[in-house]
This record gives C-alpha cells, structure tokens and sequence, in this order.
C-alpha cells in the first residue's frame, strides 16, 4: 500500500489563550491518498479553515498525531483578494517561490513562470500587472500558479471559487480537474457546496461544529447519507438547485 | 473620479517650498553673513529685497539661507526616526513575543516625556550644534514611527498573502522587508509628513531657545530669535521668517492630509 499525503488522528486545535480559549477542531481523523482529492463540505464556521491551516502548520495551538509526507505543501487560499500582495506584479509573485527556493538564475525563473502562467491560463500581459487589476477569477489563477510553481504536489484548495460568479466557478473547476490530471496532484478541496465538491471529488468529509461526521466516497455520501446533518446539507444544495 | 485638492494644493505647496529651502543650499543674493554698517535696518530696495537687519546683513539671503537648515535638519531627523522606527516597529510587530512588548514599553517610557524637553536634557549634555541637534531629535523621533509601524505590521501578518510566503519557505526577515514593508508605505507616508511637521516646529523651538543650531549655523528658529531683539525696528524680517515656516508647514500638512483621504489610511 503506498504511503497517504498526509494522515491525521485525533486533531483537536483552539484558537484564543485562557478564558478566552475556545476549541474550534474536535478529534477530527483524516487522510489523503496520492493522485486522490478530498472534499471537506460543512456550513460556515464549522472549522474548515482551520483544518486547513493545522495540516500546513499554520495554526499553532494543535493536539494529536499529523504526518504530511509530500514536501512543501500548498494552500489556496478563501479570498483571492487577501493571499496576492496587493504591492507586487503578478510576475513577482509567481517568481518569489522560485526565489525562496533557490533558483538563483533570473532567466530561468522567467521562463519557468510563463510556463506555469500559460498552464492556469494566465497571458504575457498578465504578468506586469498588480492583483488590483486583475478580476477575480484572474487572480484565483495566479494563486493556483503560485502554489503549483515550486513542484508541490500536494495543494490544499480553501474554497477556491466561493468568491467568484457561476460561469467562472466552473472554468476555474475545470482548470483544477485538469491540472490534477496532468500533474498528479492530490487536492484537499474545502467547500460549502456539495455541488463543486461532487464535480472535483473523489471522497468527502463532512464537517459540522469542528467534528467530521461522516466521510466516504462522494456517490456513497449523495445516495445513502448517514448522518442528519449531511441530509441537510444535500437537501439544501438540491433546493438551491431545483 | 473625485478630484483630491488636499493633495493638489499641498503637493504644490510643498513643491515649491522644497525649491525655496533648497535654493538657499546652493545660493543666496548676498552672503548672508556679511556684515555692513551703512545698511542697517535698511528699507527693502531692490539691492536687498526684504532689507538688512541690525547688523546690516541682507534679510533674504538669511531667510533663504536658514530655510535651507531648517529643511536639512528637518529631514536629517525624520530619516533617523523612519529609518529606525522601520526596522524596529517591523521586527517588533511581525515576531511579537517578549522583546517586543520590552522594547514597546520602552518606547512609551520615552514618548511619555515632551520630546522637547527631552531633547533640552540631551543638548544641554553634548552642547549645542547641529549634529547634536539631530542626534537628540532622531532618537526621540524614533518611539512614534516604530509604534505605528509595529500596528501596521500586526494587521498586515495575519492576512493570507503573509501565510502564503510562509508556506513557500520565504525567510522571515525577507517576509518583513520585501513582502510586507512595501504595504505599509500608505501609513508610513502620512506619519512622514506629520514627522515632518514636528521636526521643523521641535527644531525651531529649540534653536529660538538658544539650544539648537549654532550661531555660525543658523536656522529659521534661531533667526526668529534674532529678528525678536527688533520687532519695531524691522518687522518683515520675523514676519518673513514665520511666513516661511508656516507656508512650510501648511504644505506639507495638506499633503498629509491629500494622502490619507487618497488611501484611507486614519493616523
Ligand atoms: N484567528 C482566529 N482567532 C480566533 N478565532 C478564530 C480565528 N479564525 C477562526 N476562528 C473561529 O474558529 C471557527 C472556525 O473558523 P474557520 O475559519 O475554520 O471556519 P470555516 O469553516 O472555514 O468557515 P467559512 O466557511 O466561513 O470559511 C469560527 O467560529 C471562527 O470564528
Ligand atoms: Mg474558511
């Protein structure tokens, strides 16, 4: 059997120090498997996040057991409009991963980065531009290329087109699907919408008050749901779209 | 789009008060120190502009010539007092933890004092001078920036894009200065020009006190302090000194103020 992306057992995590300490992650047990992606649905609040941010050692306060055997992992994160510095061109910011590790020729930097931007579907006049002349979807792809430029293959997908309109939503989901595809990439892929979950997925966990309630194979999730909660969400997701 | 006058009208103020100052740097009319006794409290001629003062020295070239102190000091102190604030507020706002909060008290401790007064105390040591007077207002000048560098810093390293070089294995002291110092030129401006401001008061104060610049030396402070001893006599020589301070000032204020309603930064 080979070795999952990253396996997780009995996470707990908190947020706040002393009375103000409030627990956000509840015994949460996860893994992922190479060339796999897994969705994390659950309503806002409910710690997605967090979780997020704990498997990339962004979050400090954590118990339990983690191991991440894929080198460099990446996010995407929720808001395209907070994870671009809004100070540099997109050019520098796709180059500086390439900076930090330690590729020390300019030329080759250059060339390494309109490569990635033309596969995110970037142009060359892109590339002098600062995120605020960007749209979102625009800028969705830059994160994306971000993440993928230094050859990480593990990418953990924060909501990745929650900000953005229908039709842009399903190029940038068809954007992931494909690098995924092309790549090898194994995605982590957070969403409130069971919909986008089902289009990219291929197993699901649903979380709800920091808990993971229930998790398997995406089709087993939408045709027999076990838990209250995800029959909720499901019925909410056909309302929405009925 | 909404035209800015603020910035317009103190941009274009400073402008030309900055040329004013720096003309003064490189020329003058007259020598300004040069003492003549025929010219005395003479009248303004078009030989002397603004007239001469009791000594007979053309007012003008002095006005010009302490401006051109004035504005060098003014700036010497600010670059002090960025440059330090910078590097301390950054450090102390994205690490945190317990040097922050000693270094953080230690800077209220000195904003707690009149920076003037302290100042005095630091003159009144090392002796007056204009090395010793930039020496004693940069260092006091420095408390203010690094507390409103630090705030920027806190706000600006919990947003996403700081995560995100963190997770590309950039260094922390480049994530400081390369990734977000540049972000936080917006706030860091509008305090310069508020800096700026306070520079030239707390020099000119200090120099019309008789503890700032030298006499060889002198700056619009110190020349208001001379101009004093003969209100009667010449008047447009204090007036013209304060016209020029204050124009200085109002510029640079209306700059300021153009920059914050431009960026929306409050401080
Ligand atoms: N930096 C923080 N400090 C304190 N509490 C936080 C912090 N970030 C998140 N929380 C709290 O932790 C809980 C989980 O937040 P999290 O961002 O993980 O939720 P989420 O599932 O991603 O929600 P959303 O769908 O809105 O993004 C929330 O109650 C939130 O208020
Ligand atoms: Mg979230």
């Amino acid at each position: 059997m080979t070795e999952p992306i990253f396996s997780a057992a009995h996470l707990n995590s908190w947020y706040g120090r002393g009375r103000e300490r409030k627990q956000v992650l509840r015994d949460v047990t996860l893994s992922l498997s190479p060339g796999e992606a897994l969705g994390v649905v659950g309503e806002s609040g409910s710690g997605k996040s967090t979780l997020a941010k704990c498997l990339l050692g962004l979050v400090t306060d954590v118990e339990g057991t983690l191991t991440v055997n894929s080198p460099r992992p990446q996010m995407v994160f929720q808001d395209p409009y907070g994870s671009l510095n809004p100070a540099k061109t997109v050019g520098w910011i796709l180059e500086e991963p390439l900076r930090a590790a330690g590729v020390k020729d300019k030329n080759q930097r250059r060339r390494r980065v309109e490569e990635m931007a033309a596969l995110v579907g970037l142009g060359e006049e892109h590339l002098s531009r600062k995120p605020a002349r960007l749209s979102g979807g625009q800028r969705q792809r830059v994160a994306i290329a971000a993440a993928l430029i230094q050859g990480s293959r593990f990418i953990v997908l924060d909501e990745p087109v929650s900000a953005l309109d229908v039709t842009l939503q399903a190029q940038i989901l068809r954007l992931l699907a494909d690098l995924k595809e092309r790549l090898g990439l194994s995605y982590l892929f957070i969403s409130h919408d069971l919909a986008v979950v089902y289009q990219l997925c291929d197993r699901v966990a649903v979380m709800t008050g920091g808990e993971i309630v229930e998790q398997g194979d995406v089709d087993d999730i939408y045709d027999h749901p076990q838990h209250d909660y995800t029959k909720k969400l499901l019925a909410a997701s056909l309302a929405l779209d009925g | 789009m909404r035209k800015n006058w603020y910035l317009r009208i103190g941009g274009a103020l400073s402008l030309l008060m900055l040329i004013f100052c720096a003309v003064g740097l490189f020329w003058t009319p007259h020598d300004p120190s040069a003492i003549s006794a025929a010219d005395r409290y003479a009248l303004p001629s078009p030989a002397h502009l603004f007239g001469c003062d009791a000594l007979g020295r053309d007012i003008f070239s002095r006005v010009l010539q302490g401006a051109a102190a004035t504005l060098t000091i003014a700036l010497a102190v600010l670059a002090i007092g960025a440059v330090c604030g910078l590097v301390i507020g950054g450090l102390c706002g994205y690490f945190g933890g317990a040097a922050d909060a000693i270094v953080m008290r230690l800077c209220d401790a000195i904003a707690a004092f009149p920076s003037v007064l302290l100042a005095l105390v630091v003159m009144a040591l090392t002796g007056a001078g204009r090395y010793h007077l930039i020496f004693a207002l940069g260092v006091l000048f420095i408390p203010s920036f690094a507390r409103l560098v630090r705030g920027e810093f806190l706000r600006q390293r919990d947003l996403d894009y700081v995560k995100s070089a963190r997770l590309m294995g950039v260094s922390p002291l480049r994530i400081v200065f390369v990734h977000i110092l540049p972000n936080t030129f917006p706030v860091l401006l509008s305090g310069l020009t508020i800096g700026f401001n306070n520079a030239v008061l707390a020099e000119a104060s200090m120099s019309f006190l008789g503890i700032g610049v030298t006499p060889q030396d002198p700056s619009l402070g110190y020349m208001l302090s001379e101009a004093q001893g003969y209100l009667l006599k010449t008047p447009w020589y204090a007036g013209f000194l304060a016209l020029t301070t204050i124009l200085l000032i109002l510029g640079v204020g209306l700059l300021g103020e153009g920059i914050r309603s431009e960026t929306g930064v409050e401080a």
